[in-house]
């Protein structure tokens, strides 16, 4: 659906997005996950046509178009990390002002802002002024109004920045949602809890490159293929350090006071030898277990601990 | 057909028309042109030996038109660029201009679309100001086609000073960087397009002003001189004896232009191709493609440096 070839862009000689490539299916929900100034929403705003790019091209189903075309805007639905909003209009009129931009019918607009409003659950609201609803209320709204004409792909730069917990529970279920209608959906975002759990791919950018891309349960093998294993130990702790340290494919990676943290290539078959060679040195231990792989960890690795 | 409103425009109006802001504006402005005609009223009667027999008082009272006319056309030289000079600044300080620009409407949509609602929202002031006009048409003994080309007049000057105000808003974050901008402009329009004439009156001794007084064909206020001229006397400023620009010898084209109302509409051209030219700047300006991010840029530098 969205891909991007070699997208760079610029800042005299400061590079905040250097040779991008980026392929998302159709039906994805993409997850764009990156410390600040990664240069996400450098790459988001390119691709929406809101800044132009130094190098590179983007080509959004089968059309490949100059990117702020009016052929590239028509297929793309974005939603800013910061919904500005104008005094003294309501949420219909404000609906259908959108919707007049993109030559939309009043008519069709009126239809469709019923059917919208009903799917971000805001359908009660119809006659409220815009600056008098919540902000998780807005933010809703504002995918509403990025769905008036029909994209193909929506972009969402940081939505629930800013929410109160219950309203990005809400955004998620939202989006999940739309998910689950068939839209590609592309998201930037630092709550990463958040995107391992509802997006189906990922991407890690950091200091403006991509890192890592790929469906979402590749990269978590590959988080749990680093075999992480905490020892947690009475007494005995020298003794236990001593004996790792000498096993092939061991490495202690810190010791704390009475936890061992050990990276091991092995086999699980030899992990648990070294659970029995423990007890032989008279190590009283009181725990060991693998560490469950979590975006979180793969990020702090990836971007050198640079989570928000 | 249905004639399709340009959103922006439906937009402006309906958020201007629910505004305290707007409504209180329209008294403010309604109650400056009540006081210019009734201290204009009460110059022309002090002038008269008697008010009641003084027969001269009748054409002294053609000076109200003047006077409230001048009087609209500062206000609303004043009030253009204040509204639109908020317009694309006001967009990007409340972040709505972005999700603007990701729409189908093009640059020169969205800016045409702020000056027709500025201009529109004047048109609102100018006809608040109707009934006082109208006394001075009553009293003052002019025609209603000479209201009517005021009025004309008006929205071309109110799409002067709105593409003014679009133009500072296109490279301005704030408002108020944006309105003082503007001023700036205004002063190199009203007053530095005199600076041709009175260095060519200097360079010759007063003798030929030539054809340095082309450049008054862009002021607004020349324009609006001799259009007062015209619709009172008929005749050309330029032409008329004792006037400061007829001074010297002027050139050949001028001299053309200054037979009968030539200046006027060629003057009225002039102010309507530079505002279209304004426009189009202040549309390439706020297209984001032509532009490289400039602040974003400077503070790459900034946390570079």
């Amino acid at each position: 659906m969205l891909n991007i070839y070699d997208l760079t862009k610029n800042y005299g000689s400061f590079t905040a997005v250097n040779h991008l490539s980026l392929h998302i299916p159709e039906g994805d929900l993409f997850g764009f996950v990156g410390p600040n100034g990664a240069g996400k929403t450098t790459t988001i705003r390119m691709v929406c046509g809101l800044l132009k790019a130094s190098s590179g091209s983007v080509q959004i189903g089968n059309i490949s178009a100059r990117m702020g075309s009016k052929e590239m805007k028509r297929l793309i639905g974005y939603v800013p990390d910061f919904f500005g909003v104008y005094d003294n209009l309501k949420v219909h009129e404000y609906m259908d002002f959108y919707g007049s931009m993109y030559g939309m019918r009043s008519r069709d607009i009126a239809k469709l802002t019923d059917d919208l409003l009903e799917l971000v659950n805001l359908s009660d609201k119809k006659e409220f002024y815009v600056d008098t609803l919540s902000r998780g209320m807005k933010q809703r709204l504002c995918v509403a109004r990025a769905l008036l004409h029909n994209p193909k792909l929506l972009i969402l730069d940081e939505p629930s920045s800013g929410l109160d917990p219950r309203a990005r529970v809400e955004m998620k279920e939202l989006l999940k949602n739309l998910h689950s209608m068939g839209k590609t959906i592309v998201i930037s975002s630092h709550i990463l809890s958040e995107l391992s759990e509802m997006c189906t791919s990922i991407g890690i950018m950091n200091r403006g490159q991509l890192i890592m891309a790929g469906r979402i349960e590749d990269i978590m093998q590959q988080v749990t293929g680093g075999r992480r294993i905490h020892i947690q130990a009475a007494s005995g702790l020298d003794t236990a350090v001593r004996l790792l340290m000498e096993q092939a494919g061991v490495v202690v990676e810190s010791v704390r006071e009475n936890e061992i943290i050990i990276t091991n290539n092995g086999t699980d078959e030899q992990a648990s030898a070294l659970i029995g060679q423990l007890i032989q040195h008279q190590v009283v231990l009181t725990g060991f277990y693998r560490e469950e792989g979590s975006l979180e960890s793969l990020f702090m690795q990836l971007t050198g601990g640079g989570v928000q | 057909m249905k004639i399709r409103w340009n959103p922006i425009v439906k937009k402006d109006l309906q958020v201007t028309a629910r505004s305290m802001r707007f409504s209180w504006g329209l008294f403010a402005y309604d109650a400056v042109l009540v006081m210019a005609f009734l201290l204009a009223l009460a110059v022309i009667q002090a002038n008269s030996d008697n008010y009641y027999s003084d027969s001269n008082i009748y054409g002294n009272l053609i000076y109200l038109f003047p006077v409230l006319a001048v009087a609209q056309v500062m206000i609303v030289a004043l009030i253009a660029p204040i509204i639109t000079a908020s317009s694309i600044s006001g967009e990007k300080e409340r972040q709505t201009f972005d999700i603007m620009l990701t729409t189908c409407m093009s640059p020169f949509s969205i800016v045409l679309g702020k000056v027709v609602s500025a201009v529109l929202r004047i048109l609102f002031f100018v006809a608040a100001g109707m009934p006082v006009m109208a006394l001075s048409f009553v009293v003052g003994g002019l025609s209603w086609a000479s209201l009517l080309y005021f009025v004309l007049a008006i929205i071309l000057l109110s799409v002067l000073s709105g593409s003014i105000g679009i133009l500072c808003s296109s490279f301005c974050r704030r408002s108020i960087t944006a309105v003082v901008l503007s001023f700036a402009i205004y002063f190199v329009i009203y007053v530095l397009t005199f600076v041709p004439m009175i260095l060519s009156l200097l360079w010759t001794e007063g003798d030929s002003a030539g054809e340095s007084m082309l450049f008054l064909l862009f002021n607004p206020g020349v324009f609006f001189e001799e259009f007062f001229m015209q619709i009172m006397t008929g005749v050309s400023l330029f032409g008329t004896e004792g006037s400061m620009f007829s001074t010297g010898d002027v050139g050949f084209l001028t001299y053309y232009l200054s037979q009968g109302k030539t200046w006027m509409f060629l003057s009225a051209a002039c102010i309507l191709i530079l505002s279209i030219l304004f426009m189009i700047v202040a549309a390439w300006r706020v297209n984001p493609m032509n532009t490289s991010g400039g602040i974003k840029r400077k503070k790459a530098k900034m946390a570079k440096g």
